[in-house]
């Protein structure tokens, strides 16, 4: 683990002195960390339990003060909505690739793409329907011109562990599709039932 | 009877009768006999007179004119003797066009959540484990099924058995849409699976209605057309899924569970129609003939007591398992192992692993007409070995696919692989309608139930853990393949032989004393054993060629019998 931090230390260092040279990354470990991603729910509460279909989320990004870089290439940005580690365990298509073409982790888009500036950027996203029931941090993918990401920040940990938030998906059941079924197997059973006894009495009525 | 015979032999009274009856319904069987190209005798049917040592089968009451002229040539028990596959005409080719027909909607059905499976896992939360253990379950519910519906075949008939089924399981397809939870989803899918049962009255009411010349090639093509509800329903639902959820704008996890409303439609309707247009027999419907006093009432003990004893049920249920067992498991497996082996994209190794269950719709009815064909000449032991040879040959197949490293290579072995497993799967079902006449439905449900037992073991222990790559896995399988296929070699059945030791010269080794050992003297006093004399009559040509004893009849037996029996001459070869 520290070697991986390590790892990820260097490659950072080594973008940051290229900076002005730097080309689109094809590894999520060549991105600089640079921004500070927040997201809550309506009047500042927590985001936990926000509902699919009827809450909003209120995602803020700035350009981080920790974070040394040069940060002319950076144009657009993208804010996703990703998975957290305990929403990925046991189900691979969920899974964390570094090679960032092949990496699933980011299923779903907030909003759309916005240009980059470095402090005051607010967005309020209504949770789509489609969204599943999982724990979740935003994440803030920068872009420079050729529409490659360069850098990115997210709301959770590295680890991608703490700092998540949970939301509340629809059920997708309804109770006129509950009826349906329930008429249809209804049909269904008794359609068998009455040919049976539809046959038995006919049968009986001929030997009579 | 002053017919006119192109083949003019002389004839004994007796095929005289028949020849003229054959005639007689020449008009409307005279497309029906010469177009057939699936059927191995040859077509001049009205060639009575030829020495292949089949006999003619009394047919008195067709001679006296109280049934219905049949569109096909049948025996003496109405069976058909040839098979038109694109004629819908009652009750024979309907009933085939009904069988495979609701066999495929319970594929359909059971297989319909594996193309919405990536909205499905989203909507309730599913784990890899969830959703390995739901595929599980949607084929371990059929082995149970299969068990019972064969003893519900022997007892109601194919045709109310098969409507039990489905219609009894659409309810649990319908009320998919009500899931929520993943245990809701595998209980669900167990629940579907049960309606792979019907593969066990498909199976059953070919045999009822086709005879022995065929049985085989019509068994094959049912249980192998049906087996296309696989692929169907992979590209059935995602077309619903989109038209819900596309042009009438429902949200995803809205769509999916209407999609299944048509899944759930196919099956209810498929029963309603074998229930409406199908009969049992060609003679009509069992309740009917109950009625009539023309088909006996049995217990549900007895006819599975007879099932089990017979060791020929289980040497055949082991076999089963290792080719149709064979073929679901590798159906399982094959795209990963295309992807992981071979670094094909997703979508390539599906399609290149899909061929392998597509070709079931040559394959399967092949092996079936194979089986046919070796009867022809060599009767019953030239089934075993047809069957015996078919699936050893893919044991080995599959040893060597396991061990090809290059795809070329590997994409060649699996056809050809698939080619064995699949035609010994058809060749099993030529061999099983003769292995009891009381018993048939509880023994091809059991060989039924076999081959999933067979598919679900075979996952365990070479597919499940990190003990094995999958390569070796698929060696160590081809292996067991040739184990399991070794006991048909003990098979014997007295008046016929088996592969290794030809029929007993005893004067007691005939069809009629094999069928009526299950029934005993009090039965037989009763009547009910007239059914088994007539397929015992009729499955002659299982001898092959060679030279027939007369059958020793029963002095207790019914006047009936004893009619039937003297009425009965056969050629000498």
């Amino acid at each position: 683990m520290d070697l991986a931090i390590l790892r990820v230390a260097s490659f950072i260092i080594v973008v940051h002195m290229s900076s002005i040279l730097a080309e689109g990354a094809t590894l999520f470990s060549e991105l600089s960390n640079s921004l500070t991603v927040s997201a809550t729910g309506a009047d500042n509460t927590s985001p936990n339990g926000t509902k699919a279909g009827a809450d909003e989320l209120f995602v803020t990004w700035a350009l981080s003060s920790a974070a040394q870089v040069d940060d002319s290439s950076y144009k657009t940005v993208e804010l996703k909505l990703c998975f957290g580690v305990p929403s990925q365990i046991d189900r691979p298509w969920r899974k964390t690739n570094n090679v960032l073409s092949k990496d699933k982790t980011c299923g779903f888009n907030i909003g759309s793409p916005q240009p980059y500036n470095r402090a005051g950027n607010t967005i309020n996203w209504l949770v789509r329907k489609e969204i599943p029931f999982a724990h979740y941090f935003v994440r803030a993918y920068v872009l420079d011109s050729a529409g490659e990401k360069v850098a990115y920040g997210q709301s959770s940990n590295a680890q991608r562990t703490s700092n998540l938030f949970r939301i509340e998906a629809i059920s997708g059941r309804h109770a006129s599709i509950d009826i349906a079924a329930a008429v249809f197997s209804a049909f269904s059973v008794i359609s068998l039932l009455g040919f049976f006894f539809y046959e038995k009495t006919s049968t009986r009525g001929r030997k009579a | 009877m002053g017919v006119a015979n192109k083949n003019a032999k002389a004839m004994t009274p007796q095929q005289q009768m028949e020849f003229a009856v054959t005639l007689k319904r020449e008009p409307s069987m005279s497309s029906s006999c010469n177009s057939t190209p699936l059927h191995p005798r040859s077509s001049q049917d009205a060639d009575l007179g030829d020495d292949d040592g089949t006999p003619v089968g009394a047919t008195l009451d067709v001679y006296m004119g109280d049934a219905d002229p049949f569109p096909l040539p049948v025996d003496s028990e109405h069976k058909a003797r040839k098979m038109k596959l694109f004629s819908f005409a009652p009750p024979h080719m309907l009933a085939f066009h009904l069988s495979w027909f609701s066999f495929f909607a319970t594929f359909v059905s059971s297989f319909a959540p594996a193309p919405l499976l990536p909205v499905i896992r989203d909507n309730l939360d599913l784990t890899g484990r969830d959703i390995g253990n739901a595929g599980t379950a949607s084929v371990a519910g059929s082995i149970a099924s299969r068990l019972v519906i064969g003893a519900l075949c022997d007892l109601v008939g194919p045709r109310y058995a098969c409507a039990f089924l489905l219609l009894l399981t659409a309810p649990a397809v319908f009320t998919l849409a009500s899931v929520s939870t993943a245990t809701g989803f595998i209980v669900s899918r167990f629940l579907i699976g049960l309606s792979l049962g019907s593969f066990v009255t498909c199976q059953f009411w070919m045999s009822s209605m086709f005879s022995a010349e065929v049985v085989g090639t019509v068994n094959g093509t049912t249980a192998g057309w049906a087996n296309l509800g696989g692929g169907a329903s992979l590209l059935i639902m995602p077309l619903v899924y989109h038209l819900i959820e596309g042009p009438m704008g429902f949200d995803r996890f809205v769509a999916w569970r209407i999609a299944f409303v048509v899944p759930g439609f196919i099956q209810v309707l498929s029963a309603l129609l074998v229930l409406v247009l199908g009969q049992d027999l060609p003679d009509g419907n069992y309740q009917e003939l109950k009625v009539k006093g023309e088909q006996n009432t049995d217990t549900a003990w007895k006819v599975i007591f007879y099932a089990v004893i017979n060791p020929k049920t289980w040497v055949f249920a082991l076999s089963y398992g290792y080719c149709f067992g064979v073929e679901l498991t590798v159906d399982n497996i094959l795209t990963s192992y295309f992807f992981d082996r071979f670094d094909l994209p997703l979508h390539t190794a599906g399609v290149v692993a899909s061929t392998f269950g597509l070709a079931n719709i040559v394959t399967r009815p092949f092996g079936g007409y194979l089986s046919d064909w070796m009867a022809q000449n060599l009767g019953m032991r030239g089934r075993l070995w047809a069957l015996w040879s078919v699936q050893t040959a893919g044991g080995m197949a599959c040893i060597f696919l396991g061990r090809i490293g290059h795809l070329a290579g590997t994409i060649v072995v699996m056809i050809v692989f698939s080619c064995f497993a699949e035609m010994a799967a058809g060749a099993t079902f030529g061999v099983i309608p003769f292995i009891s006449r009381r018993s048939l439905g509880v023994i091809s449900g059991i060989v039924g139930a076999g081959g999933i037992l067979g598919a679900v073991l075979t996952q365990l222990i070479f597919f499940t853990s990190s003990a094995y790559s999958t390569e070796t896995g698929i060696s160590l399988m081809g292996i067991m393949i040739i184990c399991c296929t070794f006991p048909i070699i003990g098979v014997y059945f007295p008046q016929w032989g088996g592969m290794l030791r030809p029929a007993s010269t005893s004067p007691s080794a005939t069809e009629e004393a094999y069928y009526l050992r299950e029934w005993s003297q009090e039965e037989q006093r009763q009547g009910m054993h007239l059914a088994s004399l007539k397929f015992a009559e009729n499955s002659r040509g299982e001898r092959g060629k060679r030279v027939a004893p007369q059958p020793v009849l029963n002095p207790m037996s019914s006047s009936a019998t004893l009619a039937l029996g003297a009425g009965v001459q056969y050629k000498m070869a």
